[in-house]
């Protein structure tokens, strides 16, 4: 039964609007981003592919196209260590160490949307086997180069040159 | 050989963290210590096995006889959740206080927030008995 039911906020007009703190509004025309690229790095490949769906899922959330997954080869670190504490050279242990790859590139981000991204995939990060690496490539174009230098320059008049 | 329980006469339980070796880690076997200080290009696995050191000997000491099986250590960002399986010796005030005091201990220790999750287990799970 609604009939007594009041919903919560809705005082009428005298209310005024309410004012989140944690969202600030500024003027300065935000920061482009080309392509953001997210290098995911860990040892186990399970870990990384769903880290990879979940990044993906979310990007798609929030509305930012996903340019391409890439998924560069694993990198294996070994080395050969003496078996034994004293002698026995002919007999060794070999350890191995797997770091896999996954490479992440969303294309044209403003600043803050970039900030809220990898604020959101950073928080959520799974322990230790995943380590981000970053690169953000800015695009603008300096006022010097805007038009070409021989539109700029005063006409000089041509001298003849005897030879 | 590294980490492979000797077989007995068959009254030896062993659990399946102890009953595979470490060739299985990846395989049949997850990691007990999970930091990135392994990967390539990455610093700091030095300090972090140093670290894990100290702080299994530290468990196994706060607890006496009560870890059923290895603590996982890992590490997000600056915090250090350690994860361990407890039998049910001690009445559970006890094992509230030892939790505290081994939270704040190590917090003002190694100068990181750190958590400790508990579970008590009725016995230790047999894999198969050696």
């Amino acid at each position: 039964n609604l009939m007594g039911a009041r919903l919560a906020g809705s005082h009428g007009d005298t209310q005024e609007p309410k004012i989140n703190p944690l969202v600030s509004i500024s003027d300065e025309p935000e920061t482009l981003y080309k392509r953001l690229s997210i290098l995911v790095k860990g040892h186990d490949q399970a870990v990384l592919d769903s880290y990879e769906y979940f990044a993906v899922l979310a990007a798609k959330e929030l509305g930012i196209s996903v340019e391409k997954v890439d998924k560069p080869p694993k990198t294996i670190e070994r080395f050969t260590l003496l078996k034994s504490v004293h002698i026995y050279k002919k007999h060794r242990v070999q350890y191995e160490m797997r770091t896999h790859y996954m490479c992440l590139e969303l294309k044209y981000l403003t600043s803050s949307t970039a900030a809220v991204y990898l604020e959101y995939v950073q928080r959520n990060l799974p322990e230790g086997v995943a380590m981000e690496v970053k690169k953000t490539k800015i695009e603008r174009i300096p006022e010097h180069i805007r038009k070409p230098v021989w539109d700029t320059l005063p006409q000089v008049e041509e001298t003849e040159v005897k030879s | 050989r590294a980490a492979r329980v000797r077989t007995g006469k068959g009254d030896k339980l062993v659990t399946y963290e102890q009953a595979h070796p470490p060739h299985y880690i990846g395989h049949r076997k997850g990691w007990l210590s999970l930091h990135t200080g392994n990967l390539c290009g990455e610093a700091g696995a030095a300090q972090r096995a140093l670290e894990d050191a100290f702080l299994r000997r530290f468990l196994y000491g706060t607890f006496p006889g009560l870890l059923a099986d290895q603590v996982v250590l890992r590490r997000r960002g600056n915090l250090l959740v350690i994860s361990a399986l407890l039998g049910r010796a001690l009445p559970p005030p006890k094992l509230y206080f030892l939790l505290g005091y081994a939270e704040t201990l190590l917090g003002h220790f190694y100068k990181c927030p750190v958590r400790l999750e508990l579970q008590t287990v009725p016995a230790r799970v047999p894999y198969k008995y050696l």
